[in-house]
């Protein structure tokens, strides 16, 4: 039941990859006009040579067959090259792919870890003081732009404390640029990123958590277990919190994808070498091959995300029952 | 998903609301700091002799050791100079490869490779390069003329035709050969006398047969030398490469003109330019070029120098003078060319828009060229009644709406520009604003770069178009204002033709005779000054935010980029 389950979403999911690809192509053909990527305008290059390049990245042809090439290459594993910088897109992307890992991988454990008892506080002292304040910080996650935190982070913890010879936060990268890279250095660079990524899951999560942790409470069965002299303790976590989870599991499942894309805002301000910023910067210089190369590797991650969650709901709950 | 991308697109304009609020911000607190400026940059000879102070000259006996992290915010792309079209990949590599020749900051070339720079033969056809005596890579090789051949063949050989070189198109065209009677000798023969040659193509990173020689046209444009050049000839080695990151060099021990004093040089990629001035700030990065919004906040740090010279880098604003367009029916009259420009307080825009930073532009060639004429046949200063009475003169006459028209033409245009880029979409603003006061109603739109650049090379169904373009150290500005460049591909957008000025720039490539070819140009800039197809609004400056602690750097308007030949001279006070 489930392998088939499995076999139709995956048969689903390939037509998903395709239509998300041919329209990153369309939307990047459509816009590009003449221009060929990676050229700079400067008085010594000619007409002729503007031509002879655009033909070299096989721009000359229409955006169809490009595509068509493209896929036909992907089925033989092979992802291009840069339009750029001629190198292979798969070690543009398995070089970056740690460095996004690493940050959004800290961010959803620490959103994790501090979202579901924070959530829970929420929902057992409910319209307490502790309830309001935790409503309020929530709120302004959801609220606060990233992109603004993490620049009013740099102002404080990189500038602000090194002018006051206070010990700083380097303010942009994954590590320093000299003998750096050890994990106390990597660590130092997380904190200011991971935080303001950390912050936004956690606002999204503890609401989440805090709200279906009510809706359990309110049950039969939690009435039921407290009548016949169960321990809070017990009613609470036993049986409340594993079913409040559930839900939880399908928002976690579908962030994901998040894992590998989720954090380009934040990886833009903290120039921070990762996926995000990478695909960001080549989209803009209309490197195709790239953008692509990323697209599908997202889209990919997306579609499995999605199927996990699925998967791990029916595990989880046994009400569910795949058809 | 779909709605958390809706998210961050929003998080974006959101990011760049905030950061167009943020140069308001600095606008009003800089606004004194520039009309003091202002005063300053007056004269721009004088301007040019101070250029280049900072922290050059000093009595402390130099110190060996230590690093220097320099930041910007344009990423490399590639290491191989045959293939590199961008300055931050350029300039990167000229630490890593030098070329025959090299360019000091007022412009002079200066031998590297090669002794001197070159003899010409009487023909003026070819230029004998002798190089220095026992050049070698770092691998221990000895570097002869057979590297530099190979070098060019990559650019100009028929067989290298598949080599995704940007220099194909100049070089093929102008290099009939390149040949080595002995192995410390190189002679360039070109098919024509072609005076740019030496500045244009004279500097290119020289690469190692031995390494490359064997590839063949497509492995090259995919070797990993790109990204990893395992040999070098420059000041200093390829260490690695942390792709979205840094840079890392070494110093070359066995440099030919002596051994660096710094350890390790790297250069590291920041998000923007706001970055680079919070990283000077912290001392995170030693070196960085500074935006002019960011100048005062730079200089307010105190721990860092800032050097501020004239560059031949400019924004200009150019009219669609194609006769089949609505930009010739309005623009083909010279008068309403001019009156445009006397319409516009570029002083005003220069302090508003640049702080300060920069010089209005009197002609058409920079106040850094050799060629450049103070007082061409024409000068446009501010005056709103001439700008008048010109148009009424031409015939547009005011309309009850406001807007000025002839023949039941209405002068209404639209200007395209690139989205993002702060500084030229105030400039539309102000340029609006100001014909507006003339009866000219002037639409700005933004658009993305790409789409810009394929209207000025391509598809031209702009009215005008306002951009940014870079002149070399010589004088020639065929490319944007010869009649052949306005086939397609090429950058006279335009459509600009003018007999006179196809012969002065055809007369003025074809003679060696520095004189003579001024002269032309003295000519040139006078008839671009009367005619004004494509007005400059100002040469912009260099700005450098350079470290307390480091020493010797020597920033001019043509050494920033490329191969600085005083980056083995630089050290570091501390020594780290």
């Amino acid at each position: 039941m489930l392998a088939k389950y499995v076999v139709r979403r995956f048969l689903a999911s390939i037509v998903v990859v395709l239509g998300v690809t041919l329209i990153t192509l369309v939307l990047m053909d459509r816009t590009r006009g003449t221009y060929v990527p990676g050229i700079d305008l400067n008085p010594a290059l000619r007409p002729e040579d503007i031509a002879r390049l655009r033909t070299n990245l096989g721009l000359d042809q229409p955006f169809y067959m490009w595509y068509l090439t493209w896929i036909w290459n992907v089925l033989h594993g092979d992802f291009g090259r840069s339009m750029i910088d001629g190198s292979p897109v798969m070690s543009h992307i398995l070089e970056r792919l740690p460095n996004t890992l690493e940050l959004t991988g800290t961010a959803i454990v620490i959103g994790i870890l501090l979202s579901i008892p924070l959530g829970i506080v929420g929902a057992l002292r409910r319209g307490s003081k502790a309830d309001h304040a935790l409503t309020v910080v929530s709120v302004a996650g959801f609220a606060v732009p990233q992109f603004w935190m993490g620049l009013l982070l740099i102002l404080v913890f990189s500038v602000t404390f090194e002018q006051h010879g206070l010990p700083w936060l380097p303010s942009s990268g994954a590590t320093s640029p000299l003998n750096g890279g050890d994990i106390l250095d990597r660590i130092v660079h997380l904190i200011m990123p991971a935080t303001v990524l950390a912050f936004f899951y956690l606002s999204v999560w503890s609401r989440f958590t805090r709200s279906s942790m009510l809706e359990v409470l309110s049950q039969d069965y939690i009435r039921t277990a407290r009548a016949k002299g169960m321990s809070e303790r017990r009613v609470v976590y036993l049986h409340g919190l594993r079913n409040a989870l559930i839900p939880l599991i399908t928002l976690v499942g579908l962030e994901l994808p998040g894992l590998v894309s989720g954090g380009l805002v934040v990886e833009v301000v903290f120039g921070w070498p990762g996926i995000g910023r990478l695909a960001f910067e080549r989209a803009l210089q209309y490197d195709y091959s790239t953008v692509m190369g990323v697209t599908f590797f997202a889209t990919l991650l997306v579609v499995a995300g999605n199927l996990l969650a699925d998967v791990l709901y029916a595990v989880l709950d046994p009400r569910i029952r795949f058809a | 998903m779909a709605q958390k991308e809706g998210d961050s697109d929003q998080q974006f304009e959101l990011f760049e609301q905030f950061l167009k609020e943020w140069s308001r911000r600095d606008f009003l607190r800089n606004a004194g700091a520039a009309a003091a400026w202002t005063a300053f940059s007056g004269g721009v000879l004088e301007f040019l002799e101070a250029c280049g102070g900072g922290n050059t000259t000093t009595s402390v006996t130099p110190k060996k050791g230590g690093h220097v992290i320099e930041g910007n915010f344009s990423d490399i792309r590639t290491l191989n100079s045959m293939l590199s079209s961008d300055t931050a990949s350029n300039q990167v590599i000229g630490l890593m490869f030098d070329g025959l020749l090299n360019v000091k900051k007022n412009g002079d070339l200066i031998g590297a490779l090669a002794q001197d720079v070159p003899k010409t033969s009487p023909d003026g056809l070819s230029y004998t390069f002798k190089l220095r005596p026992n050049l070698k890579w770092s691998d221990g090789q000895a570097l002869t003329a057979d590297d530099v051949i190979f070098t060019y063949a990559l650019a100009y050989d028929p067989k290298y035709a598949d080599v995704s070189s940007p220099r194909r198109g100049d070089l093929s065209k102008y290099i009939e050969s390149v040949t080595a009677p002995d192995p410390q000798t190189v002679v360039i023969k070109t098919t024509q006398v072609f005076a740019p040659f030496l500045g244009s193509h004279g500097s290119y990173g020289i690469l190692p047969k031995h390494v490359l020689g064997s590839m063949t046209p497509k492995e090259i444009n995919t070797a990993d030398f790109n990204t990893a050049p395992s040999v070098v000839n420059g000041a200093f080695k390829f260490v690695k490469w942390d792709k979205g990151q840094q840079v890392t060099l070494e110093r070359n021990p066995g440099y030919w003109a002596g051994p660096s004093y710094l350890d390790q040089y790297v250069y590291k990629v920041l998000p923007d330019s706001v970055a680079v001035t919070t990283q000077l700030t912290t001392g995170e990065i030693d070196i960085g070029p500074v935006d002019p919004s960011q100048f005062d906040a730079v200089k307010i740090a105190g721990n860092v120098v800032l050097t501020e010279f004239p560059t031949p880098t400019f924004t200009f604003y150019a009219y669609n003078l194609d006769p089949a367009k609505l930009g010739g029916q309005l623009f083909g009259d010279k008068a309403v060319r001019q009156a445009l420009l006397y319409a516009l307080d570029r002083q005003k825009i220069v302090t508003a828009v640049y702080f300060g930073h920069g010089v209005v532009a009197n002609g058409v060639e920079p106040p850094t060229s050799w060629a450049y004429k103070d007082k061409p046949q024409v000068i446009y200063t501010f005056d709103k009644a001439k700008a008048q009475s010109l148009l009424d003169g031409a015939g547009w006459t005011m309309g009850s709406d406001g807007i000025r028209a002839k023949g039941g033409v209405k002068l209404k245009f639209e200007m395209i520009t690139n989205a993002g880029n702060k500084q030229r979409e105030s400039m539309l603003t102000v340029m609006q604003q100001s014909w507006k006061d003339i009866g000219v109603d002037a639409t700005p739109k933004l658009i993305q770069f790409p789409q810009l650049v394929s209207q000025i090379v391509s598809v031209r169904t702009f009215d005008v178009f306002l951009v940014g373009f870079n002149w070399t150290i010589d004088p020639d500005e065929a490319p944007l204002f010869h009649s052949r460049n306005t086939a397609a591909g090429g950058f006279n957008g335009a459509d600009f033709k003018n007999p006179d000025v196809d012969k002065i720039l055809d007369d003025a490539i074809v003679t060696l005779d520095k004189a003579k070819r001024k002269q032309l140009y003295f000519q040139f800039q006078d008839i671009m000054s009367d005619q004004v197809p494509s007005p400059i609004i100002l040469f912009n400056t260099g700005i450098w935010g350079v470290s307390k602690r480091v020493q010797n750097a020597d920033f001019g308007p043509f050494n920033q980029f490329g191969a600085r030949p005083w980056m083995k001279d630089v050290w570091v006070t501390d020594g780290k």
